[in-house]
């Protein structure tokens, strides 16, 4: 069975190369044509039907690969002993049952041959690889061991090792495994010892994880430590160890050991000091100690900085600064003391910046001056002393700013359009400024000039993605939704960006009528992960091929995190929602949608799966403006709080309580398809009740269930049903008095529709003690979208000139739950007419349905009103000459005599063209500054907002034509 | 203040969006895990104090020649941290691993012609010097200079990995084509 020399699963190699030839040369129509030429010869080779399969997958035939795969399987699983079974035909077929997701055929082919032939290493370490794909730990380490047993080899112990950390860590195993682990070490190193680097931190990590800190002390200073080949590596590791141990005199002293090999490891600084004062445990409380142990360190410190004769080392310095802050800290410094040692540390080290340039030969006194502006500047702003300015300071701050960035453009006047300008930072800093004027003073000038900075910048290097991202939100804010999408686009996010970046641009494009670009997103975000989850199983094997074992844990961790990550839960949520929604004019293509998922179950399964389990977040907020510090907040929207709002200082409170709303919206939107699904089912059902009145059992279930989720709905939302009926009841006799539209309104609405369609069949909410106006669940859901609609368009001045308009509200409120109701009512009607005509028997509709048709009628009636009203309210906004929208966006930043108020920063931008001269800045800038427009920045924005007003408009129009289809039918 | 330290699975995600602020470029992510899984020790971060990471290095080993060498395949530093030292002290760090862990008797890199800043920190700081001249090496068809330093060049000791012929490998080659694997020279110092 082994590979015999000269021949390859079993057949001559000069028959198989040309086919591997080919399948390289990526000619496949000539591989398969070998190939079914090879299979002549041999039929019954399961190799040489692997060849063929792979072939067809990599043409895209999938399903014929498939079941030339399984003939292949057959084969093999035949107990035929005629059949050649090896490593190349297994391994062959692995990747094509990989490449069709069907990992577990591959695996149960290795099962079948490690039992026929036992003790074959390779098929084992295969069947290994199989399991390591499949995240199958338990059986990885069974496997792992036989092959330990075998050949006594390290690698294969660890490769159980490691097989059992990831039970315990990334699986269900209970932590007494590790004692499991750690006696299977031992007993092998007391017979061969240990020799591998990566084996000697496995063991050392299994003892850390069991809190046996000395036990691996001992093991690090034995002979085994030799393994370990960077020194300082081992005393970081004996450092950690001794502090975990709570021995920290020890662990200082090595750490005092380290920092004489490295005096500018600033981390390993603080380690030492914090072993010091004993951070960990509790700190020190007595004075004497504390003294001494600052003595100890201020002498260590000092001793340092005579040693290090190399002066670029920052770390001695930096320490010393910050023994005086503890001090500080500990209520036994110096204050003033403090502000000077920051001062001769400032000295050194802009002296220390111009000996390197004065060494390169390029003396610069003006980027010096430019760097430390910017630093004054960045500083202010980071202490929240911009947010406690009055309104002209800050106006002249930005001033500055973009008056400084002008001037010196001239210092970029040698570089590559690819690198970074000097003081790039300032246009950033200058937009964020002018952001929290308009905040304060609400003048649309501000927020125009905090834009305009920014494009002023992107015309004279389009590479700055600070740049684009601000904008991105900006444009988002001002309803010019295609323009941030566009800006987004040119950051060319892709990769594990698609990961942490796009929450700049997701949320918005979610509420919002541009399905195509959404639906694209999704699309590559999707590709992105569910690729890296396929191929990471593979990567996971590549790591324990090179014995990089703590590299395994840390990989399948990682690929967890992954999993895990909200965005990819919300992602797999929404992309099924959004087809929904782009076809909610037609039942037939909506059925067949939630027949792929599972009927709405699919959804539902993904966030009961999450449950118990914690997400992660993983997006780099740390890259969001000040002003909308998480996706779900924008400070622009409420009013000035006052200087003592800095939102800074509740960043933290922000994050933790949008964490808490992903979980309840994620899954608030996994139990929308089913619903929808149950609702259509119970709408038409409601119809054949009446219609075969006698003898039909209703689907009680279909009720039940829905019920259930309704409560469930409610529940996520803080109501019990109950007063949640009261609630929607309340809103739309106007008890409730009407609140500000919110994301909240659109889920009152969603369960209003469903309530209704759960109603139908139910009957149980009754009316006779309710407002003698709201006599019917479908009433309800009329008068509350009409309402909503008719407050919103009210309290919404014009588009542009309001920026964080109500428009993402009006889209989702006809996106969702008025399309949702009129899926509903299209399932009544086909109910009613079965072939899309008037039901012959009877004649006309069945006696029983007058009522319910007479509702329908009147909720067609409405809901073409509402969209109308929607609709009339776009055109208004459409039908605005964009002379007019332009007139009225730019004379904000003209000032006309004006000696306040916005258009100071504008000028400037606008008068550097004149003033900036070729001999200065070069040709390149000065070509960039000359080509900036401010009227096309302002046109841009009035075309955004027109694109996305008029894909809104088509959406209402398709959505009435639909409707106005069925009311023919009536 | 800047730390040095080995990078971790996790840091990748920080790492490629460094890369991605670095230069409008960024390298598929199958790429840095096939390097991190192969050769950890190779791979070292410079972090600022509030955890972001500011530069990287990627380093390999070539196994296939018959002398055993490192190669420097990625070297990026923020602008923003620019004359701190951080390109030398993980330069220096990638060099150390490739010949303590390694036993790599030199190590490699490829360098534009036109980049003077990179070349002179290779050169005058490191010590690196120039072994050839790669014609067209670069996509847009800049030369390269083929640099290299020699290191004490301890004898391979028993830490052997198996590499070569892997799942990844093969995929990897098609990402290693000159262009891809470019040192990040516009933000070196």
């Amino acid at each position: 069975m082994a590979s015999k020399f000269g021949f390859a699963g079993g057949i001559p190699e000069r028959r198989v190369r040309p086919i591997w030839d080919a399948v390289d040369s990526r000619q496949f129509k000539n591989a398969l044509k070998l190939s079914t030429a090879l299979l002549s010869k041999y039929p019954n080779s399961p190799y040489a039907l692997a060849l063929k399969a792979l072939i067809l997958e990599r043409m895209g035939k999938n399903e014929e690969a498939l079941s030339v795969c399984l003939n292949a399987k057959e084969i093999l699983c035949n107990n035929d002993s005629n059949v050649f079974v090896d490593d190349l035909t297994l391994s062959t077929l692995q990747i094509v049952f990989q490449r069709l997701d069907h990992l577990e055929m591959a695996t149960s082919c290795y099962e079948y041959a490690c039992t026929k032939y036992p003790n074959n290493l390779e098929l084992m370490m295969g069947l290994f690889s199989c399991y390591v794909r499949e995240y199958s730990f338990v059986k990885q380490q069974q496997i792992a061991i036989k092959m330990y047993k075998i050949a006594g080899e390290e690698r294969f112990l660890l490769w159980a090792v490691c097989s059992i950390q990831l039970q315990v860590c990334c699986g269900n195993g209970a932590e007494k495994l590790f004692q499991l682990a750690e006696g299977l070490l031992k007993k092998h190193i007391a017979s061969h010892g240990l020799h591998e680097p990566e084996a000697l931190s496995v063991y050392i990590s299994l003892l850390e994880q069991q809190c046996k800190y000395g036990d691996a002390l001992e093991i690090l200073s034995g002979k085994l430590g030799a393994l370990m080949m960077i020194e300082v590596d081992k005393l970081r590791l004996q450092g950690r160890l001794l502090a975990r141990a709570g021995d920290y005199v020890a662990a200082a002293d090595v750490f005092q050991k380290l920092l004489e090999l490295c005096p500018d490891d600033w981390e390993c600084f603080l380690q030492y000091l914090g072993c010091l004062l004993e951070d960990e445990s509790i700190l020190i409380k007595d004075t004497d100690p504390f003294d001494s142990r600052m003595s100890q360190a201020v002498d260590f410190v000092r001793k340092l900085m005579v040693e290090a004769n190399n002066n670029s080392v920052r770390c001695p310095y930096l320490a010393h600064l910050e023994i005086e802050r503890r001090k500080l800290l500990f209520g036994k410094g110096d204050a003033d003391k403090v502000v000077e040692d920051l001062m001769q540390y400032f000295i050194r080290v802009s002296f220390l910046k111009n000996l390197v340039k004065e060494c390169e030969g390029s003396v610069s006194g003006p980027t010096k001056e430019l760097g430390q502006s910017i630093t004054v500047f960045k500083i202010q702003n980071s202490i929240g002393e911009l947010f406690s300015l009055p309104v002209n300071d800050l106006e002249d701050i930005a001033v500055q700013m973009t008056e400084m960035f002008c001037k010196n453009l001239s210092l970029s006047k040698e570089l590559d359009a690819q690198e970074s300008m000097h003081g790039e930072e300032l246009l950033s800093l200058a937009c964020t400024v002018l952001v929290q004027l308009f905040w304060r003073t609400r003048d649309l000038g501000y927020l125009l000039e905090s834009i305009m900075v920014l494009e002023f910048g992107l015309a004279i290097r389009r590479y700055v993605w600070q740049y684009k991202i601000l904008l991105v939100h900006l444009y988002s804010y001002w309803s010019s939704l295609p323009l941030a999408y566009e800006r987004y686009k040119s950051l060319d996010v892709k990769n594990i960006l698609l990961e942490t970046v796009s929450a700049h641009i997701l949320p918005q494009m979610l509420a919002s009528p541009l399905w195509a670009d959404l639906s694209d997103l999704l699309r590559e975000y999707l590709k992105f992960m569910d690729d890296h989850f396929r191929e990471s199983a593979d990567l996971t094997f590549l790591a324990y091929r090179h014995r990089n074992y703590s590299k395994v844990i840390e990989f399948v961790q990682f690929k967890e995190r992954l999993q895990h990550s909200s965005q990819y839960l919300m992602v797999k949520i929404e992309a099924p929602i959004l087809q929904l929604k782009q076809n909610s004019n037609n039942i037939d293509e909506v059925e067949c949608i939630l027949e792929s998922l599972r009927c709405g179950t699919h959804s539902l399964e993904l966030s009961n799966e999450i449950r118990g389990k914690s997400l992660t977040f993983n997006e780099d907020l740390k890259l969001r403006p000040w002003w909308t510090p998480t996706f779900d907040k924008n400070y622009l929207l409420g009013p000035f709080e006052g200087v003592s709002s800095c939102p800074r200082e509740n960043t933290h409170n922000q994050i933790k309580q949008t964490e808490e709303n992903v979980l309840k919206t994620v899954e608030k939107r996994s139990l929308l398809p089913r619903m929808i699904y149950l609702s259509i089912y119970s709408a038409s059902e409601s119809v054949k009740e009446n219609l075969e009145a006698n003898g039909a059992v209703v689907d009680s279930k279909i009720s039940l269930e829905l019920k259930t989720l309704l409560e469930r709905y409610t529940k996520i939302l803080d109501f019990p049903f109950q007063d949640a009926v009261e609630l929607v009841f309340g809103f739309s006799s106007g008890q409730k008095p009407f609140e500000a539209p919110s994301p909240d309104m659109i889920d009152w609405m969603n369960f209003a529709v469903f309530l209704n369609a759960w109603n139908l069949n139910s009957h149980e909410v009754k009316f006779s003690d309710r407002d003698p106006s709201s006599t019917s669940t479908w009433n309800l859901v009329n008068t509350m979208l009409r309402k909503y609609v008719m407050e919103t368009i009210r309290c919404t001045g014009p588009v542009v000139s309001s920026p964080g308009s109500h428009l993402p509200f009006l889209v989702q409120l006809v996106t969702e739950p008025l399309a949702w109701h009129a899926v509903i009512i299209h399932s009544c009607m086909r109910s009613l007419h079965p072939s899309g005509k008037k039901k012959k028997k009877g004649g006309s509709v069945d006696q029983s349905n007058t009522q319910l048709l007479h509702e329908i009628q009147n909720s067609i009636q409405s809901l073409c009103d509402t969209t109308e009203m929607v609709m009339k309210w776009l055109r208004e906004q459409l039908d605005t000459p964009d002379d007019e929208k332009f007139e009225a966006i730019f004379s904000s930043i003209l000032r006309n005599g004006r000696n306040d108020g916005p258009g100071k920063v504008f000028k400037i931008l606008e008068s550097s063209s004149s003033l900036i001269k070729d001999v200065e800045v070069g040709p390149r800038i000065l070509e960039a500054v000359k080509s900036w427009s401010p009227a096309g920045d302002v046109r841009k924005i009035i075309a955004g907002q027109r694109s996305l007003l008029s894909e809104f408009l088509k959406i209402c129009e398709l959505k009435l034509k639909s409707l106005q289809a069925v009311r023919v039918q009536l | 203040m800047v730390c040095i330290r080995k990078a971790t699975v996790d840091d990748l995600l920080a790492m490629q969006a460094c890369n991605l602020f670095c230069l409008p470029e960024n390298y598929q992510m199958k790429y840095y895990l096939y390097h991190i899984l192969s050769w950890p020790q190779l791979l070292y971060v410079a972090e600022d104090y509030n955890g972001k990471i500011v530069g990287y290095v990627l380093a390999k080993m070539e196994e296939e020649t018959t002398e055993c060498h490192g190669h420097i395949t990625s070297l990026a530093a923020l602008r923003t941290h620019r004359k701190l030292g951080v390109a030398t002290k993980l330069m220096t760090a990638a060099q150390n691993a490739m010949e303590q862990v390694y036993g790599a008797e030199y190590v490699s890199l490829h360098v534009r012609k036109s980049n003077r800043a990179a070349f002179n920190l290779y050169t005058e700081t490191l010590g690196y010097k120039i072994h050839d001249v790669e014609a067209k090496y670069y996509a847009d068809g800049e030369d390269a200079y083929d640099m290299r330093k020699q290191l004490k060049g301890k004898k391979y000791h028993h830490h052997h990995h198996h590499h070569g012929g892997g799942c990844c490998s093969a995929d990897l080659k098609a990402d290693e084509k000159p262009g891809s694997a470019e040192t990040k020279q516009s933000d070196l110092n």
